[in-house]
């Protein structure tokens, strides 16, 4: 029982940060239609960002977030304006190979300038897990877990209560209808492309002090996104965050009770199980 | 003489001579690399060129003819010659489950799944010990003596290698050629233009494209086959990696999606940029396939060889029964 409950709790800490992850996916899809391939490579940016923050400058890696979703957004929207605006009209599958190019680009050049070598941040504090009832909790873990519940509800409270959060959704639910409300759409896309890839790097930097970092942890990330995003349903942000997290369960409890070597592969065959039978995700929010 | 048979054999001709041209065995070993990427670039381009179902899968397939090509030599004593088909094989027929499993969703969805796909499968090599060796691989210190027309083959020298790539290349661009006059290859291009409208005419869509991975996967782990063979080591990390596929994906794209000389356009290409950057630095061609990748779909979607042929058609006077090659 305890150990049952020992991993539940580390498969919903991780879970949040997948959701995380996912959302930013899944808004981007939601408006514009394309799967960013390159969207793992934006999470390992963001993990590069807390590392070269703590080693040059002495950030805290929490406290870089501050500087880094700012930097991410900008970037995700210049990335949105100067290369994929042009590429949306030649169709998703040209989208889809456009940002897998991007995905190769981004990996690999950072693999050239950082080189291959398996990195980890230290932190100051947080050596000893907390343990309330007898559960331990790394503390970059739970801290990260605190964070991203954050900015998971103020993202929420922004889609759903703002002028430009309710144009994101329009925008995602039927885009010419929202052409005709006068929605910019051509904004709103920038906007949320920016979103997401922030989104991204925000996860990044907060897993960067749990997780090994190097230039092509992106490949995984990426996979495990895929996962998510279809078990809750391409374009759902809600679907995203239950993906997330039940990613995270089932992975944390496939690796105590099933295999710790195949705990990977878990997900991917809950995957195509998912996609094959319930392709519009387990909460069917449809096409 | 026949019109269509002319290019195929200048191309023949060339591959014969191209050997006794070779000023040294770098060369010999770069030509081995470019008809082992234009099979690759082929087994992707059929599935994804000609019915538009894009796989990022393919590195699986290329494991599985690599794994089964060296298991059987390895441990059955089964000539490579031989296992190289017979890898092919193997992969055509892992392929058919996972075509009726992936095959059951559209466009991206078809992609993702096959990513999952391909992951899967290089878990289960990383991890099935027994017969993977796991993490660790396979090596081939020696390759049986074999004598052709009296003389013995020399193993060492890199004449041998570079005539089973030729003949592999030769087969994925011809079966691609046969695919494109074929019913089937209308009931594909169909397919990628309109899936609906093809089921509508009455086309069984999910055999057209079943049909099609296996063709694909057979020419894809043949590829494998040939890898094993000639590098003589496999480990998943070499022969499942992800990177693969989209090297098969960069070679169709940037070549030509749906053309028969594209695949050999884009292997010359990418194994040119490979080669050229990787005197410099280890990593550095990936960085180029992705920019060119971009690149190539921004500018020039129709790939090298799709542009040069339309090029070419607006000089050259059409004749009749000599369509684009």
């Amino acid at each position: 029982m305890e150990t049952f409950a020992q991993s539940l709790t580390s498969g919903l800490l991780t879970g949040a940060l997948y959701a995380m992850i996912g959302i930013g996916l899944t808004v981007v899809f939601g408006v514009m239609r394309i799967i960013n391939l390159a969207h793992g490579e934006m999470v390992m940016l963001g993990m590069f960002g807390a590392f070269w923050g703590q080693a040059l400058w002495k950030l805290d890696p929490f406290l870089s977030l501050l500087l880094w979703v700012p930097v991410m957004f900008v970037g995700g929207m210049l990335v949105y304006r100067l290369l994929l605006r042009k590429i949306i009209p030649g169709g998703e599958l040209n989208t889809l190979l456009y940002t897998a190019g991007l995905s190769l680009l981004i990996a690999n050049l950072a693999l050239f300038a950082w080189t291959g070598d398996y990195r980890t941040i230290n932190l100051s504090y947080g050596q000893e897990p907390v343990r309330p009832f007898g559960i331990s909790i790394a503390v970059p873990l739970a801290v990260a877990f605190v964070v991203a519940l954050a900015i998971t509800a103020s993202l929420w409270l922004f889609l759903s209560r703002t002028d430009l959060g309710r144009a994101i959704r329009a925008t995602s639910q039927n885009g010419e209808a929202a052409i005709l409300m006068g929605v910019d759409v051509e904004r709103v896309a920038m906007i949320t492309f920016g979103l997401g890839t922030a989104l991204a790097g925000a996860a990044g930097v907060l897993l960067a002090p749990s997780l090994y970092l190097y230039p092509t942890v992106g490949e995984l990330l990426i996979v495990k996104c895929f996962v998510i995003v279809v078990l809750g349903g391409l374009g759902s942000v809600p679907g995203a965050i239950a993906g997330g997290l039940l990613l995270g369960v089932v992975e944390s409890l496939g690796a105590v009770y099933v295999s710790s070597t195949y705990k990977d592969g878990i997900g991917f065959v809950l995957f195509l199980i998912v996609l094959l039978y319930r392709p519009s995700g387990l909460f069917g929010v449809g096409k | 003489m026949n019109r269509r048979l002319a290019p195929w054999l200048a191309g023949a001709i060339a591959l014969a001579v191209l050997p006794a041209l070779a000023p040294n065995s770098f060369f010999l070993h770069v030509a081995i690399l470019i008809l082992m990427w234009t099979l690759l670039g082929a087994a992707w381009n059929v599935l994804g060129g000609f019915a538009g179902q894009v796989s990022f899968g393919h590195a699986a397939l290329f494991g599985i003819g690599a794994y089964v090509t060296m298991i059987l030599y390895l441990k059955a004593g089964l000539a490579p010659w031989w296992g190289i088909p017979v890898g092919g094989l193997a992969a055509a027929l892992v392929s058919l489950p996972i075509g009726l499993v992936c095959f059951r969703l559209r466009g991206p969805y078809f992609s993702l799944a096959t990513l999952a796909v391909a992951e899967i499968v290089k878990l289960v090599a990383l991890n099935w010990e027994t017969v993977t060796n796991g993490p660790v691989g396979f090596l081939i210190t020696g390759l049986p003596p074999v004598s052709l027309f009296g003389a013995s083959v020399d193993w060492e020298s890199k004449l041998p290698f570079y005539a089973v790539a030729a003949l592999l290349a030769l087969a994925g661009l011809a079966s691609t050629a046969w695919l494109r006059s074929s019913r089937l290859g209308a009931y594909l291009v169909a397919i990628r233009e309109n899936e609906d409208a093809a089921e509508a005419v009455g086309i069984d869509t999910v055999r057209a494209k079943v049909l099609t991975l296996a063709l694909s996967a057979f020419l894809a782990g043949m590829g494998g086959g040939f890898y094993a063979f000639y590098f003589r080591y496999i480990d998943p990390d070499a022969v499942l990696n992800i990177s693969l596929s989209m090297e098969m994906v960069f070679i169709a794209m940037v070549g030509g999606l749906g053309t028969v000389g594209g695949p050999l356009v884009g292997a010359i290409f990418l194994t040119v940029v490979g080669e050229s950057v990787r005197e410099r630095f280890q990593v550095g061609h990936l960085i180029f396939y992705g920019l060119f990748m971009m690149l190539a779909i921004r500018y020039m979607p129709e790939g090298i060889w799709g542009r040069a042929q339309r090029l070419a058609s607006r000089f050259l006077p059409k004749v009749p029964g000599h369509g684009a090659a």
